[in-house]
Formats: structure tokens, sequence, C-alpha cells
């Protein structure tokens, strides 16, 4: 563990990694830059950390974190130090002589560690002296080299690194003063240096820098190989990002060998030539372009708005600034406290995350300054260094702006609930229902292809007028006996919010055996009860002393680093909690839900209404703009207008017939018309009904045999069992025993009554993975309806033919032998069961049948791994099917947010690709596409003076699309109520090279293709399957349904 | 400083403070030099004020702080029945301002001390002689205990312009009692070491001074009348009321709300009895579960029996009623069969009588059964009967066609109907 003696322990540990990891060597596609570099000359190394999951995830973590225990020791060290500006040092003294190969990983491998890891204190002072020296050796070596700009940011760089440690660790006070800073420096890290440490990519980061990504923070010899890598990268990095990866490999490996000598020989250097690079480069540096690569041309222009506001900057430019304090201040609260001593030099406009200060004022290039340290009067030097001048837009500056915004609609005299800002003035009460309506907004300021906006959506809060223990009592007047799993059931996952301060927290257990009258600690040692602390600190008089106490547990990354890292539980009271969201109970209750939707859904004319508002609340008040002009910020009066297209319609084909969808996007009429493409003959099937729905089952069966002459299907008389109850037992032992029965049963159909959840998951576990079967689950209530009986059937009938492996229509794509792929994942929302991957894959050419499976991951698991087996195991049947494999793979992924962008592209990808090997020398072309359809991006159409909603099939590929990926928008589905919201595509890999046109026209082609719905669908349909699969499997199975069914879409 | 004291000396001074308050219940507070409006944040938990005014000189601070105080979200799900007004000005308290008098308290935590002597004079004649309150807590440094702070040096703040030994503020709390009719008692926090109280005293001092003669019948009162003509000389710098069920319109709110829900959980029993009712008559007697009040407030089983016994006959008799009156035509036992041919809205009545008495928070809110119904009467979402005696609420027991929802799913009827609302997840990418 002697920090002074790792390259020792490092090495010790590699071998035991490269065994691990071994495997993939060779694969270029792995990932991370660094993890290529590795490869030429250690391979084993670089795999240690960045891909513990690759072969055999949890064995390869298990065996990497003992081994290399002793490297994360030192590692650690530095890292903290980096707390300190002289970080870079202490990898300086381990790398030359660790060799630089091995020196890299390390490091790497530690940023993640140290985050969580709170002994680090310990190492860190061992380390901290050696280090010095080498540290400021480093930095002038990077300038010695002649590095081009962007590193230059390099000596100030590692800065960022400890500090996104220790800046978590502040007390909630300083929090919330400076809480978007303080995140800053993950985003500014990442940004600059590529290093996005952890999880948080933000997707911001430019190709080549983030190749060396994290890398490069951590280890300097490379990144002198990089300085000189890097001209040739920037050239192809826009276009395409994954061969960059391997040319970069390429670069990387060859220069390396100059990296290692390098160190050696600029050591003498001082520290002095740090300030003279930077300022030579003390530019402003230019903001991108928007690119128009992404930019298709198919289809009609149209004139669409969007609920976004141009910002415009004022100032010049944010200038940034390294402050370092001798001797070294720990305490970020200390270094708070002596910026703000020193406003007279700074001005009160600063944002200061510890050790990177942003000021809209330029200082003199280097400001000293003095304060005296209360604790032991030690006089401490403050060195204020300017690194950066920004264009006021950057998206460096982009947390701050937040926090500004914030602040302003607290001024506005909105409130905070979760995210977002809601008004409880003007609150809806639904009296019957015993909750209210909070209407609100959720901002953000985003930096997209079109500049700097301000995206403002309309959000709704529902809240409950009842505290948690009203919502208890009531559970418990239902049902004595089963109360408290009826309470675990109504209130696990639920988010409440607290009487006596405005925090959220989300219930992840209820506590029977404790009570109000139990004892917790306080901060300083002492113990109280509840009851106690509540009335001492709130003047709150607990009133039921017999109640059990609610549990939320904190995201243990929620403090990453810090000091107080909120670890163990929380413990809330019922009477002090109230609930937030729709009851479970309402969310099933058709009219209720009618009544809620009522308020929450707006039309277009409402909604911009809305957002004007709020602009004119904001422009109105002088307090506001002066906090907005603090950093010289003015929000435009209107919302954003510009011109998206709206692409042609689709042919829908069916068996012998085609037409053209209509305007709406829907065919709902055609598609009864005529034969399907392919309808399996139904011979022998059964219906199982209660004695009490014995009319309505007659009356289904016999219109069943009316519609399904036109539709194609030929279907025989089924085998009617009636039950004499309708408890779920006697469905399940009835279904049972038919199977055993007639062992060539096609379709098992359920009638119920009611929403019965406990029945409807027996049905579908006996059907879907005891006994393997198709099956069909109808509630009597949708076929009560005599005036509806005919349309409702031809639906049912249709969906029975799906799940039986028939084919409804498809739409004609011109790509040949193509895969379709669609991913989405399912997360339980009370947190107590796995997620659930559905993996859905096209095998036949004319995207008609579907071959499905499910993984259910552990919490520890990645998703990738179960993603290559079904991937395998598609790409297996569809050679089965034709006899070849697919020459392009088009795969839509759902459930991804920005955050994880970087991840996917960068962990995932890679690994998939690897998938092809198993086929010898198969190598298909890859598009991935990430699906987003939770975004706050809304479109409307503009006619004249008419705000509507923009019909299906408008797409928006710039303005507001993400500089970094080539993406867009497209609405596709037809909303008929509120404005239109968009789904977001982001396109992460495309070796088919499908041209936007292309690349949005397939999309929006699949999003036909959906056969549960005759119209055009939000999402592709192998996502929508995908998405109801992973819910069915999740929600109702339990379990992965059996294999047998994988080739129907028996879960529709 | 602080930490040689737990909790913190400030805490305790404000937890001084807050006892204070807790006895003495006092209707208007007011805190001198409130700075980061900790104290206030504090206060405004014990809702026995109703008036609670922050005032300080450096508004800037004011202003930065003052959000905090707003009502935090759960007053609005739950006004309390007591009001409550907070109020932020930047003055200084050597000035007068004729919204500042008359209050029941003043509190001038660590205050004094910033002042220069004269100031001190003019705070005293403000606050003591032009405010008058009924009582004033003044806290300031003992200097006697400075000696005992490590390493300290001179005074502890480098803002104070002064410190008392316990003999100076004695001298001049006792000459404010003299001047302006008040009687004080001295005391204070922060503990020296047990042996040195006698030669130490505490770390902050406080006096508590009470206006001789308790509040409204003194001398000042027609100084009061005399100087009447407004002196404002502060900024109001920010006024919240609380929500609370003063304001009537809140009250119609959670009346109307309380009513509502009650009417509509009765109707869906009745409903429910009918049901089992033909099935089981043996029901009608011992009946289900009565929906007791959510809220708890125990009434006598007994008692709740009878209750429920007499409401089942009224029950019987309002479906008769509604048989008679509403719609001729329907039955409610066997409507079914009608029922498409009819169009009217067959509604059920609820007597405001028997949300009266089986709702013990109606009764509360609304005082009396007229109230209720004025209540009732003016609110948009309640429909009342003719004779404003009943709530009527539309019978959903016959569900109507319902639009089909966008890609509803037919199977699995309901469960596969995708949400026609985005669901909530706050910790999504938290």
């Amino acid at each position: 563990m002697d920090p002074k003696k790792p390259p020792t322990l490092g090495i010790t540990g590699f071998p035991s990694l490269g065994r691990g990891e071994g495997l993939q060597p060779q694969e270029p596609a792995v990932g991370r830059s660094r993890g290529l570099l590795l490869s030429a000359e250690g391979p084993g190394i670089g795999r240690a950390r960045g891909f513990p999951t690759l072969g055999d995830p949890p064995h390869g973590r298990g065996v990497t974190l003992p081994i290399t225990d002793p490297v994360f020791g030192r590692a650690r060290g530095l890292l903290s130090q980096a707390g300190d500006s002289k970080v870079g040092v202490a990898r300086g003294s381990t790398l030359p002589s660790l060799g630089p190969l091995h020196g890299q990983t390390p490091p790497h491998e530690t940023t993640k560690q140290d985050l969580t890891d709170g002994t680090s204190a310990l190492t860190r002072k061992e380390v901290e002296t050696p280090t010095l020296v080498p540290g400021s050796a480093l930095v002038s070596m990077f300038r010695g080299m002649g590095i081009e700009p962007p590193m230059t940011s390099w000596g100030r760089g590692t800065a960022p690194v400890g500090r996104g440690a220790t800046g978590d660790s502040d007390d909630v006070k300083l929090q919330g003063a400076q809480g978007g800073v303080i995140s800053s420096p993950e985003r500014i890290g990442q940004l600059e240096e590529g290093m996005g440490r952890g999880n948080s990519f933000h997707g911001r980061g430019v190709s080549p820098q983030t190749m060396l990504g994290l890398g490069r923070a951590a280890m300097p010899p490379l990144g002198v190989g990089r300085g000189h890598a890097l001209p040739t990268v920037l050239a192809g990095r826009v276009e395409s990002v994954s061969p960059a990866s391997e040319q970069q490999a390429a670069q990387h490996t060859q220069t390396s060998p100059t990296g290692t000598t390098a160190p050696v020989l600029t050591t003498q250097e001082v520290v002095l030539s740090a300030v003279a690079p930077a300022k030579m480069e003390l530019k402003m540096e230019a903001v991108l372009k928007p690119p128009n690569y992404k930019v298709g041309t198919k289809g009609v222009p149209v004139t669409i708005g969007s609920n976004h506001i141009p910002i415009r900057c004022r100032n010049e430019a944010v200038y940034q600034y390294h402050v370092t304090f001798t001797p070294n201040v720990e305490s970020m609260g200390m270094r708070f406290a002596m910026m703000k001593d020193h406003r007279s030099a700074t001005g009160e406009v600063v944002a200061f995350d510890g050790s990177i200060l942003f000021l809209p004022v330029k200082l003199n290039d280097v400001v000293v300054l003095k304060s005296v340290r209360r604790t032991d009067n030690e006089e401490i030097t403050i060195k204020i260094q300017m690194t950066k001048i920004l264009p006021p837009n950057s998206d460096l500056c982009i947390p701050f702006y937040n926090v500004v915004f914030r602040r302003v609609m607290k001024i506005i005299g909105l409130k905070l609930v979760g995210r977002n800002h809601y008004d409880p003035e003007s609150a809806v009460v639904l009296g019957k229902h015993r909750l209210q309506v909070w209407p609100g907004y959720s901002t953000g300021i985003k930096r997209t292809d079109g500049g700097l906006y301000l995206n403002v959506d309309v959000s709704h809060k529902v809240l409950r007028n009842d505290s948690v223990l009203n919502v208890m009592n009531t559970l418990y007047q239902q049902s004595r006996e089963n109360f408290q799993d009826e309470c675990t059931k109504e209130l696990i996952g639920n988010i409440i919010i607290t009487r006596y301060n405005n925090n959220t927290y989300r219930i992840d257990a209820i506590e029977w055996d404790k009570s109000p009258k139990d004892t917790f600690t306080l901060m300083d040692g002492t113990k109280t009860t509840f009851v106690e602390y509540y009335s001492k600190n709130y003047g709150i008089a607990i009133k039921e002393m017999d109640q059990p106490l609610l549990m939320h547990r904190p995201k243990e990354r929620s403090k990453p680093g810090g000091k107080q890292i909120i670890t163990g539980e929380i413990l809330l009271v019922p009477e002090l909690s109230f609930m937030t969201g729709i009851p479970e109970k309402m969310r099933k209750d058709f009219r209720s839900m009618k009544d809620l939707n009522m308020h929450i859904n707006v039309n277009g004319e409402q909604y911009t209404h809305s957002l004007k508002q709020l602009l004119k609340n904001i422009s109105t008040n002088p307090e506001s703009k002066k906090e907005l002009s603090r950093w010289g910020l003015e929000i435009d009066s209107e919302m954003v207008v510009t011109t998206g297209r709206i692409l042609p319609l689709e042919t829908i084909c069916l068996q012998s017939s085609s037409f053209t969808t209509g305007a709406d996007g829907s065919w709902s009429r055609e598609v009864v018309r005529d034969a399907s493409i392919n309808s399996i003959p139904l011979k022998i099937w059964a219906i199982f009904y209660p004695r009490r729905c014995a009319e309505q089952t007659e009356e289904l069966v016999s219109t069943f045999n009316k519609v399904a002459g036109p539709i194609g299907m030929r279907l025989e008389r089924p085998i009617r069992v009636e039950l004499r109850d309708d408890r779920t037992e006697t469905y399940v032992k009835s279904i049972h025993s038919q199977l055993a029965n007639e062992p060539n049963m096609q379709l098992v159909v359920c009638i119920m009554v009611g929403n019965r959840d406990d029945l409807y998951s027996a049905i579908k576990k006996l059907c879907c993975v005891k006994s393997p079967i198709p099956s069909q689950a109808i509630n009597v209530r949708t076929i009560s309806q005599p005036m509806k009986l005919k349309s409702v059937t031809q639906k049912i009938l249709l969906q029975m033919n799906c799940k039986l492996g028939g084919e409804l229509w498809t739409v004609n794509v011109p790509l040949k032998q193509l895969m379709v792929v669609g991913v989405d994942v399912h997360h339980d929302t009370s947190k107590a069961r796995q997620s659930v991957m559905g993996f859905v894959a096209s095998v036949n050419s004319s995207l008609t049948r579907w071959y499905s499976r499910v993984t259910f991951q552990t919490p520890s698991e990645e998703l990738i791994f179960g993603f290559r087996v079904c991937l395998l195991a598609a790409l297996q049947k569809y050679y089965e099917v034709n006899h070849n494999l697919p020459e392009k793979i088009v795969v839509y992924r759902d459930g991804v947010s920005d955050g994880q962008l970087k991840m996917v592209e960068q962990y995932e990808i890679p690994q998939l690709i690897k998938c092809f090997e198993t086929f010898p020398s198969y190598e298909p072309k890859l598009v991935f596409i990430v699906v987003q359809k939770r975004i706050n991006t809304t479109l409307y159409s503009c006619a004249g003076n008419r705000i509507g909603v923009p019909p299906p099939g408008t797409v928006l590929d710039h303005t507001l699309t993400q500089n970094d990926w080539v993406d867009f928008f497209l609405l596709a589905h037809t909303s008929r109520q509120g404005s239109g919201l968009p789904t977001h595509y982001v396109c992460l890999y495309n070796t088919a090279n499908l041209t936007p046109d292309h690349l949005q026209r397939l999309t929006y082609k699949m999003c036909h293709m959906y056969w549960n719905w005759p119209g055009t669908i939000r999402v592709p349909a192998p996502c929508k399957y995908a998405h109801k699969l992973a819910f069915l499997s999740g929600q109702y199975l339990h379990a992965e349904p059996a294999i047998q069914l994988s080739d129907k879409l028996y879960f529709l | 400083m602080d930490p040689i004291f737990s909790p913190p000396l400030h805490r305790q001074r404000h937890q001084f403070v807050i006892d204070f308050v807790k006895r003495r219940k006092p209707q208007k507070v007011l805190d001198l030099g409130c700075s980061e409006c900790s104290l206030l944040k504090l206060l405004k938990f014990h809702r026995e004020i109703e008036l609670l005014v922050g005032m300080d000189i450096d508004g800037a601070k004011l202003k930065k702080r003052m959000h905090g105080l707003a009502p935090m979200l759960t007053d609005y799900l739950q006004p309390s029945d007591r009001q409550l007004r907070i109020e932020l000005y930047q003055g200084s308290v050597t000035q007068r301002d004729a919204r500042l008098r008359g209050f029941d308290l003043v509190t001038s935590i660590e205050l004094i001390e910033h002042l220069t002597l004269p100031d001190v004079q003019r705070f005293s004649d403000v606050v003591f002689g032009y405010m008058t309150p009924g009582a004033v807590i003044v806290s300031t440094p003992n200097c006697e205990f400075n000696p005992l702070f490590p390493g300290n040096v001179g005074f502890r703040h480098h803002d104070h312009k002064f410190e008392w030994s316990r003999a100076e503020f004695e001298s001049w709390a006792l000459g404010v009692c003299l001047d302006y009719g008040y009687e004080v008692e001295f005391t204070g926090v922060g503990q020296p070491p047990p042996d040195q109280h006698q030669s130490i005293g505490f770390c902050s001092q406080i006096g508590v001074f009470h206006r001789l003669g308790g509040k409204g019948n003194n001398n000042n009162n027609v100084l009061f009348c005399e100087e009447a003509e407004d002196v404002l000389s502060y900024t109001l710098l920010y006024s919240k009321n609380y929500p609370s069920l003063h304001d009537n319109n809140i009250l119609s709110r959670v009346l109307v709300m309380e009513v509502l829900s009650g009417a509509d959980k009765l109707r869906r029993r009745w409903a429910e009895e009918e049901e089992t009712g033909k099935r089981e008559t043996g029901r009608w007697d011992y009946g289900s579960d009565p929906p007791r009040n959510a809220d708890g407030e125990e009434e006598e089983e007994e008692e709740e029996r009878h209750l429920e016994m007499e409401e089942k006959q009224r029950a019987m008799r309002i479906l008769v009623q509604r048989q008679e009156v509403e719609d001729r035509k329907l039955f409610w036992k066997d409507g079914q069969g009608q029922q498409e041919s009819c169009k009217v809205n067959r509604c059920v009545h609820i007597p405001l009588v028997v949300l009266w008495s089986r709702y013990p928070k109606v009764r509360a809110l609304a005082g009396s059964i007229g109230n209720l119904r004025q209540h009732l009467m003016d609110h948009p979402d309640v429909t009342l009967s003719q004779d404003g005696l009943a709530v009527l609420l539309n019978n959903q027991e016959q569900e109507e066609e319902e639009e089909e929802e966008e890609h509803d799913d037919l199977d699995d009827s309901g469960y596969a109907r995708g949400s026609v609302e985005p669901e909530e997840d706050w910790d999504a990418d938290a």
C-alpha cells in the first residue's frame, strides 16, 4: 500500500487482470481509446479498468478488485491531490518508473474508486510530499511538447478530478447557493479534458478528446503521445465517430513511445512555463458551428415552433480561472469563505467550485491575494490565474446559468418540487379524489446546434391532500387482513414531501417495527425521539404514536466522495409526509383519469400561452432581470420558430392490396377490410369464462366468425370452458387441464371481470412460462357494448393472429438483408425487482417476423451482457430463416439518457460488434440509434396565427439538435391532445452510411409497423414491442418467458 | 468560537426565543437585525404566531434569504387553521416606523453590540419608547466570558462596537426599564465551567423585558394615538400570507374537497351495498366497515354504530326519493334495461345532514349547516339539489361510452393501456 512504490504493486496486479480480459485485446472497438492503446503493448491492463464486465462481468470484477487493491491505494492518493492544483505531479512521479503503459490504467481505475471511497484520506497524506515536484514537471512537459490548445488546459485540467470529488462534500448550505456550480466540475472536467469520470459523460466532448477520455486525466505520458496525434484526429473527428477510434488507437500506439521518453527529458522544466503557453492560447474558443451533415432534404417544408426560447449573451466572454491556495486549504468551506472575502477583487458575480472560478469580468492574468486562515492564523496565498476565455454560450457556462435560472424561478414565486417549479397558488383541486394539480414548468438551459436556448416545458404536479398516515388509515379500513401487503404495494416507490422541509423522498421500505417514539442520533451525537425532535425543532406535535416509519435509502452516489456521505437510511414519519403523484387506484380508473387529464393535458394554445406567461413574469420582474443580467443573459420574448419537414406518406401493404396512409396516420378501416399478409388458421383453441359472462362470450364467438372472413382468418369453433366462479385458481386449473387434454392447443382466450392484476398475472405466468401457449385476456367490459362489439372483435382477432405468428401488414423498406432490432428496459418502480430488457429483432426481409428475447439483469450486471446473448440468438434465428446473415443491422435502443450516450457509444456498441466474430468472416454494417421519448422538447405547427399539433411525419434535424451527435426529432404519431411530443433519435453508430434522409425515413417507416395499433406510433415498432415484452415480463411474469414462444408476438 | 458549546451558541439563543414563544404564545413577533432570517425560519413553524416580521439594515442580505421564508409545499396541501403573515423590512433600528408598533414580542439577538453607544440610546428609544412591544428579548455578548476563549483577543467579531460586562448590560437595561416602564429579568445562554458561573456568567447575556401594566394598558398608549401619523421609514421587501383556513377561499376549497370526497365515498358504499344487498339482505343490518373519517377523529363505537344505522335508513329514503323525484322512469334496482333509452343523467342525493353528521371534519370546517350550504352554493364544483339540502353526484355506476384511447391495446385491456400522462420519475437521471 505504500504509495511510493506503486509500480511494483501495479505490475503484480496486472498479469492477473490481463488474464481476465485477455480475450478481447485485438478487438478494436473495445471502447475508450485507452483500452486500445494499451492493447498494443500491455493488453491486459487497459482492460482492467475499462471493461470489467466484458467477458464475464461478475467475475471480472471480483478478480480485479482484490488484486489491484494496492494500485488503488496509490491512485487514490493521486486523485485526491487533484484538489490541490499539484495533482499532475503525483502521476508524474509514478509514471516514469512504471513505464507509461502500466501507469495509465491504475490512476484511471482509481478515479472512480476514489469517488466512493471514504478511506482515501488516509492514503492521500502519504502521497502528498513526494509528488509535489514532479507535478510541475509534468505540466511543463506538456508545454514543452508543444501541445495544442486543448492540451494547455491540462495543468488546470487535473484539478477538476479532485474537485469533483471534494466539491460535493460540502454541506447542504453551500450546495444551496452553489449547487449548480459544484456540479459543474464534473462536466467541466469532461468537456475540456474529456476525462468523463465515472458515469457522467456529458455527451459533449468532441470525439477525439473523449477517446482519450478517461485516460487523459490520469495518464500524462499518453497525453504526450496524444499531443502529436491530435491534428490528424481532429480532421477525422466530426463525421465518423467509430472509425476514428481505430485511427486514434493506431496513432496512440505509435506515439506512445515518445510519450515514454518525454517525461524524463522534460522533468526539469518549471511551473512558470505553464503560464506562458496558457497566455498564448487565451483566445476565445470557438463554438462549433452547426454541422449540416445531419440535415435531410426529403419532404415538404413546414413552419415549426418549439418550446425553446433563444438566450442572448450580452457579455463578451466568460473568463475561467484556476485558483490555488498556498499552503493548501483542504476545507471547501474555507476556500469559499476566503474567496468571498475577496469579492472586491473578483466582483460580486462569481461561480466558484473550490478551484475553478468563472467570472464575467477579466482580471489580470495572475492575481495574487492574501487571506488569513482563521483556524491557525496562517497566511494563505490565493493565486487566481486565468486559464481560458470562453464564449458566453460555452457548454462550461451552462451549469451555472442553470443555477441562475433556478433562482429566477424562485424570485417569480414558483416552488421547487423535485426538479421542476410549480405554482401552488394556482392549484386546481380535485375534491372527489382529494388531490391537487399544480401547474408549473420544467426548465433548463441548453446549447444546441442553433445556439443557447431556454427550454421550457409545461409540467403539472399531482399532490395529494392526505398525509401518508391518512392513506394508510384508508387502506386499513379497506382490508385489515392484508393491510401490510396493501400498504407496501400502494406506498413503495412513491415520492413524498415532508411537512417541515420541502424535500422529496422516495419510499423504499416501511419499517413496521419502528414508531415515532423510537430514537435516532443527531449530528452532534445526542439521541432524541422523533416525537421530541419534531416538536422541538418545528413545533409539530405528532399525534399518532403507533404509526410505522417510512424508509428512504438515498442513492449512494448522491454525494460522491463527500465528507458527509449520506449512507444508510432516512426515516420519515407518515403523519408528516404527503403523497405525490397519481394514486395507483385512480390510474386504473378511466373516469377519474379523465377528470385529471382535463387539467393536465393542455392544447397548443394553452401551452404556448402558459409559456408566454412565464416569459412575461420573468421580464416584468426587475429582480429576475437583474439576476439574469449578472451573467449578461437576456431571454428573448418569443419562442423559436424554424422550418421542419413533413416526410412523405407511406404505403401500407396487406396480402394483396395496398394503400397510402391518410394524413392522420391511421388505417383502422382498411386493415379490417382486406386480408392480412399471413393468417394462421385457428383450429384448436379454448375460451375460458366465468358463468356470469356466458352471454358476452357467446356474442363474442359469434362475432368472431362474422368478422374473420374479410381479415383472412379461418377459425374453428373454440372449446368453451365455463368456470363456476372467477377465482384465480379456477382459471389456472381449468386452463391447465385443458392444455393437458389437448396438446395441440393453439390459443387460450380468457374472459375476465374487472381489472385483476393477480388473475392476469397468473394466467400469463401459466401461458408464457410454464405451459407456453399464446394467450389472449379480454376484460368483459370491452365486449359488453353491443355497439362497439364488431370493431372490438376485429381488433382482438388481429391481435390473436399476431400472437399465433401471423403477419398483418408491412411497409416497403428498400434495404436488402436488413435486420431491425428494438431494445427497451423496464425498471420496476419500487426497485424491488430486477430490471428487464426486452429484445426484439426482425428475421425476414419484409420485417414481418419477429424474434424476441427477455433478460433479467441484476443491479451489478450490465445490460450489454444480455444484449449480446439476445443478438447472437437473433442472428442464428435469422440464419435459420434466410440461410444467410443480415448485411445491415439497425438497432433502435430505447431507455438511454443523454448522460449515458457516451457509455453506449464507447462500451455497448463495441461489445455488440464483438458478437459478429462468432460467425466466420462476418462483418455486417451496423446502425445504432438511441430512441428518447422522455424529452422536454415539444413542437407545434404555426400556420398563420393558429397554433396546432404538427402532422405525423414531422421531422426536425437542425437548430434544436445536439452539437455532438447526428440526431433528429421525429413526430410520428397523431397526438389528439396537447402539443406535439416528438421522439428524439440519436444515431451513435452508422457504418451502413445511411444518409440523414434514410435514417429519418427508415425510422418513420418503422413507426408504421406496430400491429397492435392501425396507425403510426411514437417509437419504431421494434422498440414498442420490446417495451411491451419487457413490461409483461417485469410486471407480471417475473421470469423469462419460454423460448418456444420467441418467434411469435405472444406479448402483445 | 461556538464549537465549545453544544448545541452551538447561536442555536441556544434561538432555542431560548422559541421556548419563550412556546410559553408566552405571542401573536405578533418582530425580530430586529434578522440578518439571514435563521430565527424567523424557526419561528414560522410555531403557529401561535400570526404576524412574524423581520427587520435588518442589510436589504441585499434579506433579499437573498427571503425566499426561504415562503410557505412549505405542504402548507398548501393542508392549510393551517391559524393564519400567518411574514413580512421583511429593510431599515434601521434607530429610526421609527409605525408599522412595527404594538408587537407582542420584539427580539434583538446579538444586535446592540453592533451599534455605537449613541445609537444604542436611539435604539432604546425606538424599541421601548416607540414600538412599545409587550415583551423584548435582548441578547448581547458578555465580555467577562471572553477570557475563556482560547487565543481570543479583543471583541468576538470585528464589527462589534462594544462588548458589555454583566454590570454594564444590567445598568443599561435597568435604565431602559425606568425610562419606558418595563421590568427586566436577566439570564443567558452558554454555560461557563460550573465553578465559574458566579464570577463569569453566561457567554451570551440575555435581558427579557416585560412592559409594566400589561398589554394595551399604559401611558404609552396615549403616545400611540398622538403620533398616529404614519412614519414609514422602512422599506417593505417581502410580505407573504400563509395559506390558512382564515382565507375564505381556501376554507371553501378545503370544505368542498371534504364534502365531495366524503359524498363520493358514501355514494360508492351505497351502491355497493345495494348490489350486495340484493343478494344477501343480511348485510343491511350488519354493514361493512363504516367509512370512518380518515383523519381519525375518534367517536364512540356505539355512537358510530348508531349513526351507521340511521344513515342506512336515510340512504334508503334517498333512494326512494330519487326514484320519485329524479326520474320516474328509472328504477334503481333494474334500471339497466332502460338506461339506454333514457338520456337524463341519473344523480345520487347526498343530504347535507348526512355529511354533517358523518364527517367531523366537515363540521369543524363549516361551523354550521347553514354555513356549509352557503359555501357549497357558491362553489362551481358542487351541484346542490334545488332545495339546497343535498349534494347531487352523478351516478357513475353506469359506465358511459369511453372514447378509445390512443394506442389502446385491446388485450389484456386495461393492463395494456398506455398511460396518458408521462410517468413520473424524479430519480430518472438525478
